[in-house]
């Protein structure tokens, strides 16, 4: 009786609560919690894995990915974000460890994003912390990316940036970043100083098209140049694209490439995609250059929060990179993912 | 004895609580946006406020505009009415993020001692997370929230109808506040709060 009583009193007290919650009409919001948990398991056709880009390494694996938790806190003009994650794709595979010291090389700090802006004007921005990569279409959060793998070119491109960053909105369509960040990309501490020079240009042509041409270039982190844009061409296809040429600044190399991602909503909780990219790897003192090409087809199911990701992939090599099941060299390679991902 | 007056407590308690369940799903309910004659989604009030001049509401109606929609350029003021067009944010009820934005047009009319106003044209535009952490509107063109369930889930669609109607009701309770109110006099001081004197006792 006493636990029936307790319930009700409960429930009753919420459901009050819930009919008190009022719609927030102050710039003021609360304190914004996000996040996501993600696993995978990966089925290489070879039998052991072979494919080199980011995430979904284990094969013949349920594996996970990470759990990612972050807050975000806005307070007249002043705001900041903090996220974290947790878990192979939160750590190793994508952010460093430490600040390179033997005592602490294996001290992950987990951050994802750390940094505190402030508005100065309505369209004048200040920015500064460990920020990421503003470079690329894919991104290391699960719930940012269509696909559940990743393309060579994410792969080999920045994931963070750390530094400090200006922004200009001259109108809803057009706006400018730029900013100094760290030597190095994906590193907490600079090795040396703040060299590396970022700049954004965000354009938007068309209602549901948006296009960033951004570069990134420094005497130690080399020069990037990115164009990323998207494009909702109607209620049900959208039409994502992403080039890129980087040259290091030592050494020769680098790489050029550029990836399609069509994408076409079946209903209201399917979405089929593919990406399709070219990759090649510039010519170096000793190696001659190299190519590949990847094909991959995605489907998104939506459950709510939840996200089912079936995916198959094909890689085809210029040269024979991959192993087969006997493990011997060849020039493609095959797998299957089935993802689920859920957003918070 | 005190084994019937423990259970006659019980049931007393029990029936509070099932009346304070009830009571809170009625209000929660009484949000609701309802439908127009033309399908449309609206927040209807007529408000009488008697010993209210027709040119007091107008003055009054054209101050809360003013004040709660400070540098909104889609303000159009007449004699009779008024017509604004604004949006609000709505949220996740799991953990507290931004998940999209609804516009909507609010109209005020007003004549001898009443005013009457209503909200609609309400459309929905979902919010996704960028890399940076931020919640920002999705490339999805804004979708009109008549038709929104073809493209969210049950839940969330119950939930946007939810929180548009409390963002109505209380939008509505602030206009009251105004309109009761005479901002055409001249405003008094604030009054200090009052000192206490410690260097006599």
């Amino acid at each position: 009786m006493k636990k029936i009583l307790l319930l009700l009193i409960t429930v009753a007290g919420f459901n009050f609560a819930k009919a008190q919650d009022t719609v927030k009409t102050t710039s003021d919001a609360p304190l914004v919690i996000f996040g996501s948990v993600d696993t995978y398991y990966k089925d290489d056709f070879s039998g052991h894995a072979n494919i080199p880009t980011s995430f979904a390494w284990d094969n013949n694996s349920v594996s996970i990915g990470m759990i990612d938790l972050g807050l975000k806190k806005t307070v007249g003009k002043a705001s900041f974000v903090g996220e974290l994650s947790f878990g192979p794709r939160g750590q190793y595979q994508s952010i460093p460890n430490g600040d390179g010291s033997t005592a602490n090389a294996g001290n992950s700090y987990h951050v994802q994003n750390l940094y505190v802006s402030y508005n100065l004007t309505d369209k004048f921005n200040l920015t500064a912390g460990y920020m990421a990569t503003f470079i690329g279409y894919e991104v290391i959060s699960p719930t940012g990316n269509f696909n559940y793998s990743t393309s060579y070119l994410f792969t080999s491109g920045p994931f963070q940036n750390a530094g400090f960053k200006a922004t200009y909105a001259f109108s809803d369509k057009v706006s400018l970043m730029a900013g100094i960040f760290n030597d190095n990309w994906n590193v907490y501490t600079s090795t040396h100083d703040v060299s590396t020079f970022g700049a954004q240009l965000m354009l938007a042509p068309a209602k549901g098209w948006t296009a960033y041409l951004n570069v990134a270039t420094g005497p130690t982190s080399g020069t990037i140049f990115d164009l990323t844009t998207a494009y909702q061409i109607t209620s049900a296809f959208k039409l994502g694209l992403n080039g890129a040429t980087f040259t290091p600044a030592h050494g020769g190399g680098g790489y050029d490439g550029v990836a399609l991602y069509p994408q076409l909503a079946v209903s209201k909780a399917v979405t089929l995609g593919l990406r399709g990219e070219y990759f090649e790897a510039k010519a170096t003192t000793t190696t001659p250059k190299d190519h590949i090409t990847s094909l991959t087809a995605t489907a998104n199911i939506k459950a709510g929060p939840l996200t089912f990701i079936p995916e198959i992939r094909f890689d085809n090599g210029k040269n024979q990179i991959f192993t087969d099941s006997n493990g011997a060299p060849t020039k493609s390679a095959s797998q299957f993912v089935l993802a689920a991902v859920y957003a918070f | 004895m005190r084994e019937r007056l423990y259970i006659y407590m019980m049931k007393r308690i029990l029936l509070i609580g099932i009346g304070l369940l009830f009571a809170g799903m009625a209000r929660a309910q009484k949000n609701q946006l309802l439908l127009d004659e033309h399908n449309r989604y609206v927040y209807y009030q007529v408000v009488d406020m008697p010993g209210i001049s027709t040119d007091s509401l107008h003055k009054n109606s054209a101050y809360f505009v003013k004040s709660i929609y400070p540098g909104n350029k889609s303000i159009k003021i007449s004699d009779s009415a008024i017509l604004i067009k604004d949006k609000f944010l709505t949220y996740t009820s799991f953990v507290k993020h931004e998940s999209g934005e609804v516009t909507y047009t609010l109209n005020i009319e007003f004549r001898d001692s009443k005013y009457r106003y209503w909200l609609t044209d309400f459309s929905f535009t979902p919010y996704e997370r960028n890399r940076y952490g931020v919640f920002v509107p999705s490339s999805q063109n804004h979708i009109p929230l008549e038709t929104a369930a073809s493209k969210v889930g049950k839940k969330e669609m119950a939930s946007y109808i939810e929180q548009a109607g409390a963002f109505c009701k209380q939008l509505g309770g602030k206009l009251k506040e105004y309109m009761a109110e005479n901002h055409t006099a001249q405003k008094k001081p604030d009054q200090q709060p009052a000192k206490i004197v410690t260097d006599k006792w």
